[in-house]
């Protein structure tokens, strides 16, 4: 858990800013605190951070070195940024050797303000020292300065780099060394001895384990391909952060900074940013110093067009082009090659990329190596696709225009802002459908010869036998559903694209796998699968040109693989079949499914999976503003909720009662900031879990007075009788304590008549 | 017939809505009142204003009628104890009628029914009451 008091020293973002990152942070401090047994030897590992530029890798770094300052045990952070300006052999030796001396000293002293004094002489550093370290120090500058005088960079540049074991022996500590920007190190006069360093780390107790962490396609190649090195590598993944986290941190910083904000205006924010937090603090600081309110799509455009432009964002993308292409020809170059890749909408030719920058420079392979290594595209051996990142794929088209193509700058608005604000109903539309398509595939990917009811997959039958009936008993009743239908088992999904036309879109997989469960070239079946979202049943005339569109991934898997394997058709439409469509597909036994299946067959192969202890859950959530009665919509919904989940009517009254003083308590005793009060129902197999939770100081916990009351006089305390009601009237009720407030959890379970 | 603000235009048998919801009808002696779908603070506070109005016009037979109150909270509950102990200490007498299974339990875990009579029907509770309205009302 995060510790409130640690201090900032090196990190940028306050603990609550960095939320959502604990895990990569407890992997990276778990390295030198305990050490991996490999076959008996007390091994420990070094470990790579590999994640997208700007996924946030450096503040990981920089969160592990503060968190081991502060709490000042044995484990002792040593941070060092790799410079470019600091390559030559000397310069390194003398930059790493300093930063390491002020830290250590910090360290030691507790005094973290000595770290910035990395550039003061050596001499000055040296008296910093406590008494107990202050041979130690001298020991080290004596030495270093004997190896600097001795003109041998390379013995200057060992010094340097065993540094952190010296120091570290001397003083029982247990170093670790977070390296950034490490990909300055390629083909460096540095890399071959950092390297050995790195390899040894770990091998005796004083090394210092590594943490690396840079452009990941570069990091990865600086480390040689020797299995016992790898062996005691810990590769780290730092992933995109998920939408709803984003989205929270952004709600809360904008909060913070005083901006008015909407709440799909937050949703289109952090989709068009990518998740990407350097951007989105960009683009809030915009909002917040220009005062800016961030309500509606056009204020966040034009915030955005602003920003990518003449903003921070553009000054950055600008910084980076610079860098992977310092001269102006190889900048040329390199807009003319971006803009040939991202017109395309399908990977590019490499010969034909190579031939347009070719036109500007004739340093073609080092420029698109350059422009890989910082994902500004893919290269791969035969062909180049654009890079997955929206915002600086904006930059790129918007310079091209201007710099490039000539055009004429407006006199006022941009055309981004148009292009944008066009997207952005589709961009918010694809944030939905985005969610579908990983279910399904995720769904996809688990089929494994499981026996599933076969009216999942055909809504005909579905609709026949379980209309009318709530989820929780169509669950039921699936358990004796005698027609089954066997999945295959999948090993491979693919994407074969999306389409649209006005009213509706779809989405097109193949999956590959064997039916039966022998793996023989008879045995092997494709699954054709179309996802379509409409407004409406889908027509006969859209599912033709779906149709279309299967049968040529049809004929490409055939001409690919030279023979026909047996093929299977899915289709799930979120709004199902017109009767004809829906007859159609009958007549060809394609399956046919709506979006409520998919959740049934989720549900289905969950429930297979983890046998009939872990049942799937349903849940609806429901925020009430703290306003008079408020809590008789909570009530009105927990009715509907427990109806559908079977309940009976007594059963329902007494969870609404329960609910209502649940909801005032909440109330009662609330100090929340945003004066609701959240509800979560979850309808398990036998059970409806309510949870109410404010953010505030606590729900009248002191207010559960367990006897009932036995005058008028003492009746007045019935005030305060809320939570022996809920106790009296719910089966299981529990208070938890939360970072900011306080929930409430009650369970009542479903009798079922054989149980009475 | 009243309203729970205090606005007093007797005529027998009729009903009238209060900003609260509360609709309350004099029969007689005696005095029916209806605290409408929820009894919370908002309509228990209206109860007591109506109860408090009824006894300085000299009604002491009262029954609260609670046939449309599906939900009741605890809010609502303490203040109809207030209510029951102002008719006690006027000397009057109240009576509550047309509770469903739930307000029941509810009232029955809190300890009220050692305090207050309760009836089936608002006709059962005026003629426990004995009081002349019930008959007027029968």
């Amino acid at each position: 858990m995060t510790d409130p008091n640690s201090r900032q020293l090196l990190s940028r973002l306050s603990d609550e800013d960095f939320a959502g990152r604990e895990i990569e942070l407890s992997r990276v401090r778990t390295l030198a605190r305990f050490p991996h047994l490999t076959a008996g030897r007390d091994l420990r590992s070094n470990a790579l951070l590999l994640g997208a530029p700007r996924v946030g890798k450096t503040e990981i770094l920089r969160k592990s070195f503060d968190r081991f300052f502060d709490e000042g045990g044995e484990a002792w952070p040593f941070y060092y940024c790799v410079s470019p300006s600091c390559l030559d052999p000397e310069k390194f030796a003398r930059d790493y050797f300093s930063q390491l001396l002020v830290q250590f000293v910090a360290f030691r002293r507790n005094d973290p303000k000595l770290i910035a004094t990395a550039d003061e002489p050596f001499a000055i550093i040296n008296r910093a020292a406590p008494a107990e370290d202050y041979l130690c120090v001298r020991s080290l500058v004596d030495s270093f300065t004997r190896a600097f005088e001795s003109g041998d960079s390379t013995s200057l540049m060992r010094f340097a780099l065993s540094a952190p074991t010296f120091a570290a022996t001397h003083a029982g500590l247990q170093p670790l060394v977070l390296i950034d920007d490490a990909h300055h190190l390629k083909g460096s006069l540095i890399q071959a001895e950092f390297i050995r360093a790195f390899e040894s780390g770990g091998l005796a107790k004083s090394n210092p384990m590594y943490a690396l962490t840079g452009l990941r396609r570069v990091v990865k190649d600086l480390i040689p391909a020797d299995q016992e090195v790898f062996d005691r590598i810990e590769v780290i993944q730092v992933e995109r952060m998920s939408n709803d986290s984003v989205e929270r941190l952004t709600r809360r910083r904008a909060e913070r900074l005083g901006i008015e904000t909407g709440d799909s205006t937050v949703e289109l924010l952090v989709q068009q940013l990518n998740c990407d937090a350097f951007y989105i603090r960009a683009i809030l600081n915009a909002a917040a110093s220009g005062g800016t309110p961030l309500k509606t799509f056009i204020d966040f455009e034009r915030l955005y067009t602003g920003e990518v432009l003449n903003g921070r964002i553009g000054h950055y993308l600008d910084s980076m082009l610079r860098d992977a292409a310092p001269s102006p020809r190889e900048g040329r170059a390199l807009l003319e090659g971006l803009t040939l890749v991202i017109d395309s909408t399908s990977p590019v030719p490499i010969d034909v990329v190579t031939e347009r920058i070719r036109e500007h420079t004739p340093n073609v392979e080092s420029l698109l190596r350059r422009m890989h290594e910082r994902e500004m595209l893919d290269v791969g051996y035969g062909f180049v696709t654009a890079s997955g990142d929206p915002v600086f794929l904006d930059y790129v088209r918007a310079k091209y225009r201007r710099e490039i193509a000539g055009s004429l700058r407006p006199i006022s608005g941009n055309e981004l802002i148009g292009e944008k604000l066009k997207d952005s109903y589709r961009l918010m539309m694809s944030r939905y459908n985005r969610g579908i398509e990983a279910q399904l595939v995720e769904i996809i990917s688990r089929f494994d010869f499981q026996s599933v009811p076969a009216g999942l997959f055909d809504h005909v039958a579905y609709d026949q036998r379980y209309r009318g009936l709530s989820r929780v008993q169509v669950r039921r009743a699936l358990d004796d559903q005698q027609e089954r239908l066997r999945l295959p088992q999948i090993v491979l999904v693919n994407d074969l694209g999306a389409d649209e036309q006005p009213g509706v879109n779809w989405r097109l997989y193949s999956a590959t796998g064997f039916e039966g469960g022998i793996y023989t070239e008879a045995n092997e079946v494709l699954w054709l699968v179309a996802l379509i979202n409409s407004k409406e049943p889908l027509d006969l005339e859209t599912l033709g040109r779906i149709d279309q569109r299967l049968e040529a991934a049809l004929r490409g898997q055939k001409a690919k693989s030279g023979r026909l394997s047996h093929s299977v058709r899915w289709y799930i439409s979120k709004e199902g079949f017109s009767a004809v469509a829906s007859e159609r597909l009958g007549s060809v036994y394609a399956y046919r499914s709506t979006y409520v299946h998919l959740d049934l067959i989720q549900d289905y192969l969950t429930r297979l999976a983890l046998g009939s202890e872990a049942r799937p859950v349903s849940e609806f959530e429901l925020t009430i503003p703290i306003e008079d009665e408020a809590e008789l919509i909570a009530a009105r919904t927990a009715e509907q909720i427990a109806r559908a989940a079977d309940f009976d009517q007594e059963a329902i009254n007494q969870i609404k009662t329960a609910l209502i003083e649940a909801c005032i308590n909440a109330a009662e005793h609330s100090d929340t900031p945003d004066k609701k009060i959240h509800q979560r129902f979850a309808i398990d197999e036998d059970k409806l879990i309510i949870t109410v939770s404010n953010k505030g100081k606590t729900f009248g916990r002191s207010n559960g007075q367990t006897t009932p009351a036995s005058g008028p006089e003492q009746t007045k305390g019935v005030r305060g009788r809320g939570l022996q009601i809920i106790r009296a009237l719910m089966d299981e009720v529990e208070f938890e304590r939360t970072d900011d407030g306080a929930r409430l959890v009650m369970t009542k379970y479903l009798k079922r008549p054989s149980s009475q | 017939m009243f309203a729970a603000s205090g606005c007093l235009s007797a005529v027998p048998g009729g009903t009238l809505m209060s900003a609260a919801e509360i609709r309350a009808r004099l029969i007689e002696d005696a005095a029916v009142i209806y605290p409408g779908p929820y009894l919370n603070q908002l309509r228990g506070e209206s109860i007591e204003n109506q109860c408090q109005e009824f006894l300085a016009t000299g009604v002491r037979h009262i029954v609260i009628n609670f046939e449309e109150t599906e939900l009741i909270n605890s809010i609502g509950i303490s203040i109809l104890l207030g209510v029951i102990e102002s008719v006690n200490r006027a000397e009057g007498a109240l009576m509550l009628s047309n509770l469903n299974a739930s307000n029941r339990e509810l009232f029955e875990m809190l300890g009220l029914m050692s305090h207050v009579e309760m009836a089936e029907t608002e006709e059962i509770a005026l003629l426990r009451l004995g009081s002349e309205g019930a008959r007027a009302a029968i």
